[in-house]
């Protein structure tokens, strides 16, 4: 039997500190890859993406894996790789998504002004330049579409989450499952319900009520889930307190679980929101896009933003685009500020000073 | 031997069923709003499955789902989504390849490796673009990827074009496959993303300093503690994700040239490809009644693939969360 003492490997030693020497290495063998990197971009003429690909990327690799192998031995290199890939795929998309923030912002912000969010759309042809016609009739018409579709969905959905949290019934496994699946149904096929059940029926022509009926099933799995979630971090002491108080299950849970779980439930309101404000094809296929203001979600044309963008999109022109830009700016602000709200109104609120987290 | 006292008072019965009028109201409510979640579904399979009866008894299931072809104007007509769904599942499966290594890598970076501040800004940014309407993707692919991406694909066929995958007869880069799954893996990723980073933040961090403890290094706890542990949960994420790229519409119909006749079997340069909602959108505007009923039968076989997938999901994850089903 072999009693040998294993030798320590190199890595093992997190007491020591790193020296000089090491971090000049690290430094070094962080930049040099980018500057060749760069020169072939710009003075070898290479392409951009080919040069970060198949110059930047190896030489990485080999220059982090070399400073990884002195420092720490042959463990260090899959680490460096580690570190190497995990920056590049993180960085190449956060470019990407950050791009597409940009460029909403970017050409949004050319298409806005103040006559764009209040003016309708009456006399504007697709070439139409931007002083005149805006959003204004699409806002109305997304508010009330996703408002009704609020106004029916939030009941339906916070007593789901009653029920999965509150209930010991039999099937909450069931449909927890099943809200699972709600949620994945593709938006075009809950378009086409709506569609089949109401239109094609004959129940009614193409109107703004429909959409929000075709926004239902999208936007009642997210507040369910999470109106469910925010009740269960509610303690049971409190529940208990008060039914051992002599509290009925409803006053119970109307005085004293429901006022705990408010802010949760808030958010749950929120993030449905904004999962259906930027829906477009279920309202294309079940709301006729009109140019005037409308109030009437009855009947009629309504127009709304997202349908707004696509239909500007298909247009094709410069302006009609440009149109199309400035309408997904004021979206996007939409979906930042539901979102933002939802966030504060969430924000962990704490009276003691937070129990500092062990750093990793 | 203790002798039952025969003036005990009657052995009571604990109730836990609601008694009074207002509970049986209250747990009659919440009940009821459950079941409409299992009557909307089936609602919807009943509804989508009538209108679109009579497309599968005239085409036959098989070679509705299997064919090729839509052709509504000749009599009769022929309605096969074989290249549609076909052409579904290679941009579903195009974007996840991309996004998978790419949210991975960006969920580790923003639990593990960035400072505090930065990773608390990343976490917003992330599930703030979780919530960008595919709208705005569809306009952003369209208008400023799309060239960068035909681009990209040139180079690539110009490289690698003695490879079938890469190959390409149009000498037209746009519009194809290769950048779908891109623009599909933009849409996904901050989906992937953000489940990836909770399910990365709810590991123990004991089972972390443990290995840490034990000699190992950030490659072989990731490698054997990190993924081992959230593995199922980052699998559940990924097809919530791929069920999300199925089912996405607006943005695809932007990017990608539908071809009705042919399946495109891998050239994902080819200008030609094809996805299941995306034909519904294409072809509902002017939809004769027979045209409707084949879109909706065509909606019904997406509704189930990605009812399929997203139930394999749920399972997976509440599998992989057990913090979840207390």
């Amino acid at each position: 039997m072999n009693l040998e003492p294993v030798a320590r490997p190199k890595s093992a030693e997190p007491w020591k500190k790193t020296t000089a020497n090491a971090r000049n290495l690290q430094i070094i063998a962080s930049l040099v890859p980018s500057g060749v990197a760069a020169a072939a971009w710009l003075l070898g003429g290479m392409d951009l993406i080919v040069s970060i690909l198949f110059v930047l990327l190896p030489l990485q690799l080999l220059a982090i894996g070399l400073v990884g192998l002195i420092l720490k031995g042959k463990r260090g290199v899959p680490d460096a790789a580690l570190v190497v890939m995990t920056f590049f795929f993180g960085t190449f998309v956060m470019v990407l998504l950050l791009s597409v923030l940009w460029s909403v912002v970017e050409a949004g912000f050319s298409a806005l002004s103040p006559q764009f969010i209040f003016q309708n759309n009456v006399y504007v042809t697709p070439t139409t330049g931007l002083e005149i016609g805006g959003v204004g009739h699409a806002i109305i018409g997304t508010l009330l579409v996703v408002g009704l579709t609020t106004l029916i969905t939030v009941p339906l959905g916070v007593a789901t989450g009653v029920y999965l949290t509150e209930t010991r019934g039999k099937s909450r496994g069931l449909i927890r499952v099943l809200l699972q699946a709600i949620a994945g149904l593709p938006s075009v096929v809950a378009g086409l319900f709506v569609y089949s059940m109401l239109i094609v029926t004959g129940v009614s022509a193409f109107a703004g009520w429909l959409g929000s009926m075709a926004l239902v099933p999208l936007m009642l799995p997210t507040v369910a889930r999470v109106t469910e979630e925010s009740l269960r971090l509610v303690p049971q002491e409190l529940r208990n307190g008060a039914l051992g108080l002599g509290a009925p299950s409803w006053r119970a849970f109307l005085m004293v679980t429901l006022p705990a779980a408010k802010s949760g439930v808030v958010t749950a309101i929120l993030l449905g929101v904004a999962r259906v404000i930027g829906e477009t094809a279920p309202l294309i296929t079940t709301t006729f896009a009109a140019a005037n203001t409308s109030f009437n979600i009855l009947e009629g044309g309504l127009a709304t933003m997202p349908t707004y963008i696509y239909n500007y999109i298909s247009l094709g022109f410069d302006t009609s685009i440009s149109r199309a830009w400035g309408a997904a700016l004021v979206l996007l602000i939409l979906v930042g500020v539901l979102f933002g709200s939802a966030r504060y109104i969430s924000r962990p609120k704490s009276l003691t000073p937070k129990k500092k987290k062990v750093k990793r | 031997m203790a002798q039952t006292p025969t003036d005990a008072p009657e052995r009571r019965t604990l109730r836990v069923k609601p008694t009074t009028i207002e509970d049986k109201l209250f747990f009659g409510i919440s009940t009821a709003a459950a079941y409409s979640s299992v009557v909307l579904l089936i609602l919807i399979l009943v509804f989508l499955g009538i209108r679109a009866l009579p497309t599968f008894e005239e085409q036959g299931i098989i070679e509705f789902v299997f064919g090729s072809g839509w052709v509504a104007i000749e009599e009769p007509p022929t309605f096969s989504i074989g290249p549609m769904l076909w052409g579904s599942v290679l941009v579903a499966f195009i974007g996840v390849g991309l996004a998978v290594p790419m949210a991975i890598s960006l969920a580790y970076f923003i639990e593990f490796m960035a400072p505090k501040r930065l990773a608390r800004a990343a976490t917003l940014l992330v599930d703030l673009l979780a919530a960008i309407p595919s709208v705005i993707i569809g306009l952003w692919g369209l208008t400023v990827f799309s060239p960068v991406g035909a681009h990209w694909g040139q180079m690539l066929h110009n490289a690698l074009g003695f490879i079938p995958i890469f190959d390409n007869t149009a000498e037209n880069f746009l519009r194809t496959p290769f950048i779908a799954g891109f623009v599909v893996a933009v849409m996904i990723v901050p989906i992937i993303a953000s489940v990836t980073r909770e399910i990365f933040s709810r590991i123990d961090d004991d089972l972390i300093k443990a290995s840490v403890a034990l000699g190992a290094n950030r490659e072989s706890t990731f490698r054997k503690v990190i993924l081992p542990v959230s593995a199922s949960g980052i699998v559940g994420g990924v097809l919530l994700g791929l069920g999300r790229a199925l089912g996405e519409t607006v943005a695809i119909f932007f990017v990608l040239n539908l071809i009705y006749d042919d399946v495109n079997w891998f050239n994902i340069l080819e200008p030609e490809g094809g996805a299941i909602a995306s034909l519904i959108l294409a072809k509902f505007g002017e939809a004769s009644e027979t045209e409707i009923s084949a879109l909706l039968a065509a909606g019904v076989v997406l509704f189930i693939l990605t009812l399929f997938i997203n139930t394999i999901a749920s399972f997976i994850v509440a599998k992989a969360q057990p913090w979840n089903n207390r």
